[in-house]
């Protein structure tokens, strides 16, 4: 199967190990990959600032980067549900309507694609240790996907999965949100991080990198030793110990 | 009134609405098929199993549902009315007192010739009231009844306890259905009361750290009686 | 009260709210209660995705036809007796509802819960007039006895407050003598106010939805203080936003149990009414009926782009769901409407002068749109205004310049190669083992709050990683 790596400019930039976890992983499950390369960003950051004319160009370029592409799959719940937008976006733009509905309807959040495309729930993983899992909101909530990353999860060998209390609300992170309003915003991430540290768990999972750089960094910063971890990084760890592999940050 | 009403500005208000629609005024307009739309989750029932909804969700909205029979319907009552510590009680006029061959001790009955004083002043003696429900909504745990001129609008409110009787005929499974029924008698143009309440236990706030006070301004109480 | 409530800045009015730790503690504890009952009642219905589409539907269909469902009901009300006026304005509706006051000498009002009063100012108006004028709804009395603190929810509007709190106000205004329980403070709010209703020469109600074929008006409520203000007074006023109308008992009925569901997780609340003038015959009710219909700014919204709002309910529970909401309360948002639908109403009525941070008030997570029993697409109608506010050029232009600087760069890959490669470098100046530790304007704002590394060099960027995997594969 022929697959377009989108990876996202958060993960370009700050956290390229989530990233390559997920290019290996795809690849040991058969996947035929390539990278577009003129790929930036899903115009998110403007889009929801406001900025909308700002944020078209963004799209435009992901739809023409996109466009030979038979699937495309991001590690981002986030990002992807913001391709699934751009139908909305361009209605009624005659150049550009028909490139969004394609790009929306090929494109899938890692996890998503490798459940509901590739139909695997077991991809060999191996992982010792107590973990919980943050649902991002727009995983969850826009792109509609609440069940794949947990069928995943459930099939890794060692680990042990905590539930999270009150895991629908929002950790605080919400893009440009986080950093206009930090003084809400850190309320929201001060929560999340007590409801993460009740789990007592040792590793903090989530499908989307933007949640865990919030509440990765604000346990950093109030130094509770709790372990982050991208779900593609999770599911490519095989035997080796959890120290020798992944993290991003500990 | 008439200086007030000549400000009635229906026609320039209405036809500012249709121009933010960005059409002409509309004069004919026909509601869409919602019944087709609702579903239903509950099958066919029996009216035991109505009786078990009802039974189950009574519960819930703090009110106690006594099974009764038409020829225990006094003795119930009495007994209601002695553990709610007497009267004096106010009922309707609801022909069916007569019917189950009902006399209620210490009481008044609301009728048209008490006129508004009266009544109210009747009612808010009251220490019970006792009604008849016309609908029941077995789901929401709710009696329907409208306003009559042999019963008011404040029988409901104003007395401490609450009695409505339930024939068993009369429950059906949700609002739904009354408001259907409701609707289709007023479409037919047949009288209804100007007030129709849908009661569903005693009132009841929350207003107060979330924590529910039951019995606020309405009746502290409220007890059911099916027979 | 008016729609707004608090003269001061958005960042002194949050700062003010999450410094409150009882009010958080408050809405904290009441979301996550609610979010269970509202569940639970939800569920109850069997397939509730259904039920959201009907709702959205009879709204829909009503608003785009509002002018004839309204002429009808006005047709209703008029042939029952009642009088129905229209007002354009909130001084219009103000001063029409004072007039029928003082034509019937009335001095004795006594009102039930309604928001739309207190967007037009009505109880400012009346006491000016020398009405004494009792808000009957439990919460509200508290609020008026406490000098008319202002609502910080659509439907708990003293939620804010603890029971000690309430007790001393009971003790100092009305001279209370009990304890702090709750049922010992609304058993004392009855007694006062059941005087209150018997004395009453005209009752004011708001009005959840007129029912256009029947000329009525439908009250959603559990203390029964509504029932009593439409029983009792020889008078009834009530008052309504112009688009809370439905054609037919059977929309209405839909509406209800959405309503009751979503507000407060009751299937239905204790007292659901149907009501109009009283019929010949009858003993109480309204001898004198008047419904006041109120557009006040919402006939600019209506066929707007965000015409969807209209269709609220007002059941609160994007208020209820909302974790902006549960941390700085509803006090903060400086509206009567406050929360998700309140950032989104609030600017429309009030405009964005005073009101353009409240769109931005949001994490955009989402929460409110799918919970919102008639489907108001709330996030997306804030990231609507958001783009109106920049429209307008009312963000600062520090901000203008960096959002059209970040348009470019994150549509072109050679400018984002450039960024890759500059970043870690760049990130130096600011950064301590690895981690940025100050920075300008937003960074600031992260690094205020949480860690950050510095963003990788180029050499370990995915980009620079993928295409030197890529190169190997190929050869």
């Amino acid at each position: 199967m022929k697959v377009s790596i989108f990876s996202t400019c958060l993960v370009d930039l700050m956290t390229p190990a989530a990233g390559k976890a997920m290019v290996e992983v795809l690849e040991r499950l058969g996947c035929e990959l390539d990278y577009p390369a003129s790929q930036v960003c899903c115009g998110q950051p403007t889009y929801n600032s406001g900025y909308l004319e700002d944020s078209k160009l963004a799209m435009k370029n992901m739809m023409l980067a996109f466009e030979h592409s038979d699937y495309v799959v991001g590690p981002s719940g986030s990002c992807i549900a913001m391709f699934h937008e751009y139908p909305k976006i361009f209605k009624g733009d005659p150049d550009w309507e028909l490139k969004a509905v394609a790009l929306k309807e090929k494109s899938y959040e890692f996890t998503q694609f490798i459940v509901r495309v590739l139909g695997i729930t077991d991809v060999g993983a191996r992982l010792d240790g107590t973990a919980t899992y943050h649902r991002s909101c727009h995983m969850t909530r826009l792109l509609g996907e609440k069940e794949t990353p947990y069928q995943l999860l459930e099939q890794v060998r060692g680990l042990q999965l905590e539930p999270l209390k009150n895991s629908d609300n929002c950790c605080g992170f919400g893009g440009t949100f986080s950093v206009k309003m930090p003084e809400i915003s850190g309320q929201m991430v001060d929560e999340k991080c007590d409801s993460v540290m009740e789990t007592g768990a040792d590793i903090l999972i989530s499908a989307d990198m933007g949640c865990l750089l919030n509440i990765g960094g604000r346990l950093s910063r109030k130094g509770l030793p709790v372990k982050i971890m991208h779900i593609a990084e999770v599911l490519n760890h095989t035997s080796e110990p959890a120290a020798a592999k992944g993290g991003l940050s500990s | 009134m008439t200086a007030i009403s000549k400000h009635n500005n229906r026609e320039s208000f209405l036809n500012r609405v249709a121009s933010s629609l960005g059409r002409e005024r509309a004069y004919n307009v026909k509601r869409p098929d919602i019944k087709g739309m609702i579903p239903d989750s509950y099958g066919t029932l029996t009216s035991d199993d109505l009786i078990n909804i009802l039974k189950e969700q009574c519960f819930f909205i703090h009110t106690q549902l006594i099974e009764s029979t038409p020829e225990l319907l006094q003795k119930t009552l009495d007994d209601l009315i002695a553990a709610n510590g007497g009267g004096p009680v106010m009922t309707s006029g609801d022909p069916r007192f007569n019917r189950y061959e009902l006399s209620i001790p210490d009481s008044s009955v609301w009728t048209e010739a008490s006129g508004r004083e009266g009544n109210i002043r009747r009612a808010e003696a009251a220490n019970t009231a006792i009604i008849f429900a016309d609908y029941v909504l077995a789901e929401s745990g709710t009696v329907v009844i409208e306003s009559r001129p042999d019963q008011g609008r404040s029988l409901h409110f104003l007395p401490e306890h609450y009695i409505a009787v339930i024939e068993k005929e009369r429950i059906v499974l949700r609002s739904t259905q009354a408001a259907a029924d409701l609707n289709r008698r007023i479409e037919a143009g047949e009288p209804v009361g100007s007030s129709i309440n849908f009661i569903s236990g005693p009132s009841n706030s929350a207003d107060i750290e979330m924590q529910l006070v039951v019995g606020v301004h309405g009746p502290l109480r409220a007890t059911y009686v099916l027979i | 009260m008016s729609l707004k409530t608090d003269n001061r800045e958005f960042g002194e009015r949050t700062a003010d709210g999450i410094g409150n730790a009882f009010m958080r503690s408050a809405v904290s504890s009441a979301q996550d209660s609610l979010k269970t009952r509202r569940l639970t009642a939800a569920t109850a219905l069997g397939d509730w995705e259904a039920w959201r589409v009907v709702g959205q539907t009879i709204r829909q269909h009503t608003l785009q036809n509002l002018d004839f469902y309204l002429n009808q009901l006005a047709d209703n009300i008029e042939a029952k007796g009642g009088q129905i006026y229209f007002a354009a304005t909130k001084e219009e509706a103000s001063s029409y509802i004072r007039d029928v006051v003082v034509s019937k000498q009335a001095r004795k009002i006594v009102k039930s819960k309604s928001m739309v009063t207190e967007e037009i100012e009505m109880n400012k108006v009346l006491l000016e007039a020398g009405c004494d004028l009792i808000e009957t709804d439990l919460g509200e009395y508290i609020l008026q006895i406490d000098d008319w603190d202002p609502p910080s929810h659509i439907v708990a509007p003293a939620l804010h407050k603890d029971r000690n709190q309430i007790k001393r106000v009971f003790t100092e205004k009305l001279g209370y003598t009990g304890d702090e329980s709750p049922e010992k403070l609304a058993r004392h709010a009855r007694e006062v106010l059941r005087q209150k209703f018997l004395e009453a020469d005209v009752g004011i109600t708001g009005c959840n939805f007129a029912v256009a074929n029947m000329g009525a008006i439908n009250l959603v409520t559990n203390e029964g203080n509504g029932d009593l203000t439409a029983a009792i007074p020889k008078t009834q006023i009530a008052v309504m936003g112009m688009e809370r109308i439905v054609p037919t008992m059977e929309e209405m009925e839909v509406l209800d149990n959405l309503l009751c569901r979503s507000a407060v997780g009751q299937k239905l609340t204790s007292y659901i009414t149907v009501m109009g003038p009283k019929a010949a015959g009858e003993s109480d009710g309204p001898e004198e009926f008047h419904l006041v219909v109120v557009d006040n700014g919402r006939s600019e919204i209506l066929g707007s782009e965000f015409n969807e709002a209209l269709q609220c309910i007002r059941c609160g529970a994007c208020l209820n769901v909302c974790p902006i909401y549960r941390h700085i309360g509803g006090h903060a948002y400086g509206s009567i409407y406050p929360g998700p639908i309140g950032a989104v109403i609030t600017p429309l009525l009030g405009g964005y002068d005073d009101y353009k941070e409240l769109p931005f008030a949001s994490s955009l997570c989402g929460a409110c749109t799918d919970v919102c029993p008639v489907k108001i697409p709330l996030h997306e109608q804030l990231i609507m205004h958001r783009q109106n506010i920049v429209k307008e050029k009312r963000t600062g232009a520090a901000e203008r310049f960096q959002m059209k600087a970040a348009g470019r760069l994150l549509s072109s890959p050679s400018m984002f190669g450039k960024v890759l490669r500059l970043a870690n470098p760049g990130s130096r100046m600011m950064s301590k083992h690895g981690r940025i530790v100050r920075g300008p304007g937003l960074i600031q704002g992260w690094v205020g709050v949480r860690d950050l590394n510095q963003p990788v060099k180029q050499a370990d960027s995915f980009r620079t990683w993928m295409k030197e995997r890529q190169g190997g594969t190929q050869q």
